[in-house]
């Protein structure tokens, strides 16, 4: 994938399951909006193929939409409608829509379903627009960067609100987010996005397996401090210990955390 | 468009339309701007006449007013609503939808004519009651004469909108349009003016839209200050039906352009840029 004349995206390989949480993570400017946008039909890819729901994104007809959800980052469209009026009409459009009224409910506006949109705080508008994004029933919905500038707590109901939907009805969720602790707590599996290419892609076990950096082996030797960077510290700490005969003296094993980790990953493919 | 599309399209273009009656700076801009300047314009004239006609000069002015309403509704406020609604997402909103274009579409000409019609009413309202101007004595010209102008500059609007970039841009091409409403002989017979602007003017739909309102409303002995001294409604169907098409068949490929280019990192590059400026 080009744009413009740089190319966004290189190798960009995935394979999202039904029903699965899937989060999309890298660093601003990785590629993820790119990418997604190539899933959801909005931008047309230079090379390679895709297929959303068994159909290519760029010959995507009305049937084809119908079954997709989209929230992006940032809607401030139909200011001056009501809450629950936006919903009652965009739902008109598809066949089998949730009850408004139970959807103001399950993102929590019911309060606000008389209020008009642009009186909405930040949070509010993102679950409205997470509302009018599963109104038709989508079998896949496309998050971007859904909680930025999202409070610890908003956040946190936002996360049980996406798996709450994500398993009540099966709903296969792609979500980006430059947010490794939220793509550890949401995600089913992850994929990281660094400098246009999938750098790592599993489970949040597997991710922390694939991205650990080097530990750092500290100790004390001759009076002077010295240290080791290694992939494998207890090796380098048995090591130690058969040479000196018995404990080491200042001994020090420090991991990086998963998000120093992930930094450092990111850092390289810059 | 199919008919699911149209009929959800016509209940939003309505639900727009109320939400506007709603908004102070709408109504303010549009109600006052044009219903208001003309009931001063009538208390300010009084009863004066037009010489040796015995039309009094708010008839005229009526006349032009309703042809201006339809003018600067689709050629100027349709565009301005279609640029913003891109702006601020609508348009990508129903992009994501299936069958949501064409109903924003049905939606923006409803809204379009519920405007017009509504200034149409208020204004020959005020020149009748206020100014006491006649009511029209040919009904089923003013009726297919207003139709035919809306068809006319509708689909035309529409295009503009879709070929202007940002509000600015199109605040920069009202400015032709108001240099149109004061040549095209709405507010002032087109006869005074020099022959090389009556070319111009003529060439554009507001003068044969004025031509055939006035048609509606005033007696023949106004026709001295017409071109030919004839109402020509024959070329007035004729030169609105031709614009009629040509924003037909002009208007789908722009806005299907204008569609298909947008995305979310485009409106997200936009909003930035209006942030820094």
């Amino acid at each position: 994938m080009s744009y413009g004349s740089a190319e966004v995206l290189r190798g960009v390989d995935l394979e999202i399951r039904q029903g699965e949480i899937f989060t999309l993570l890298g660093p601003n400017g990785a590629g993820k909006t790119t990418t997604i946008e190539i899933l959801e039909g909005f931008r047309k890819r230079s090379a390679g193929e895709v297929s959303v729901l068994g159909t290519d994104p760029g010959k995507g007809a009305d049937a084809w939409r119908a079954r997709l959800g989209i929230v992006l980052q940032n809607w401030r469209d139909h200011a001056r409608w009501g809450v629950r009026e936006l919903i009652v009409h965009l739902s008109a459009f598809y066949d089998r829509p949730h009850d408004p009224d139970e959807l103001l409910a399950a993102v929590g506006l019911t309060e606000q379903a008389g209020q008009q949109i642009t009186r909405l705080s930040g949070g509010q508008r993102r679950r409205l627009d997470v509302a009018l994004g599963i109104v038709g029933r989508p079998e896949m919905l496309f998050l971007d960067e859904p909680t930025t500038g999202f409070d610890p707590e908003a956040r946190r109901e936002f996360h049980r609100l996406i798996e709450k939907l994500a398993a009540d009805d099966g709903m296969t969720v792609l979500l980006t987010t430059h947010d490794l602790v939220e793509a550890e707590k949401l995600a089913h599996r992850t994929a990281i996005l660094a400098g246009g290419r999938i750098t790592v892609c599993g489970t949040p076990a597997e991710l922390a397996q694939a991205v650990q950096a080097p530990s750092r082996v500290r100790w004390v030797e001759d009076g002077r401090e010295r240290a080791v960077t290694t992939p494998d510290p207890s090796q380098t700490a048995w090591e130690l210990h058969s040479r000196f005969g018995g404990p080491v003296p200042g001994l020090e094993i420090r991991r990086p955390s998963l998000e120093e980790s992930y930094l450092e990953l990111v850092g390289r493919n810059a | 468009m199919n008919a699911k599309a149209l009929r959800i399209g016509i209940k939003r273009g309505w639900t727009e339309h109320t939400h506007l009656l709603k908004t102070r700076k709408e109504l303010v801009g549009t109600l006052i701007g044009t219903v208001g300047v003309f009931a001063a314009l009538t208390l300010w004239m009084g009863d004066s006449t037009i010489e040796g006609t015995g039309v009094s000069r708010i008839t005229f002015m009526m006349v032009g007013f309703l042809a201006y309403t339809v003018f600067g509704t689709a050629l100027m406020t349709l565009p301005m609503a279609l640029v913003t609604d891109r702006e601020e997402g609508t348009l990508l909103r129903l992009r994501a939808i299936p069958g949501g274009i064409p109903a924003y579409l049905a939606g923006r000409a409803t809204t379009a004519l519920c405007q017009i019609a509504v200034q149409s009413a208020l204004i020959v309202a005020t020149g009748v009651l206020l100014g006491g101007a006649p009511l029209p004595h040919d009904w089923p010209t003013l009726a297919w004469v207003l139709l035919l102008g809306t068809v006319a500059t509708v689909p035309l609007g529409a295009a503009i909108g879709s070929v202007l970039p940002s509000r600015n841009a199109v605040g920069i091409a009202t400015l032709p349009m108001i240099a149109l409403m004061f040549t095209s002989g709405v507010f002032f017979p087109v006869t005074i003016m020099p022959e090389a602007v009556q070319w111009v003017a003529q060439a554009f739909p507001l003068y044969w839209q004025g031509l055939g309102l006035r048609a509606a409303f005033l007696p023949d002995a106004m026709l001295a200050a017409e071109i030919a001294g004839s109402w020509r409604l024959p070329y007035v169907a004729a030169v609105l039906a031709a614009w009629a098409v040509a924003g037909m068949l002009l208007a789908p490929p722009l806005i299907r352009r204008v569609t298909r280019r947008e995305s979310g990192s485009r409106l997200a590059a936009r909003q930035l840029a209006a942030q820094r400026s």
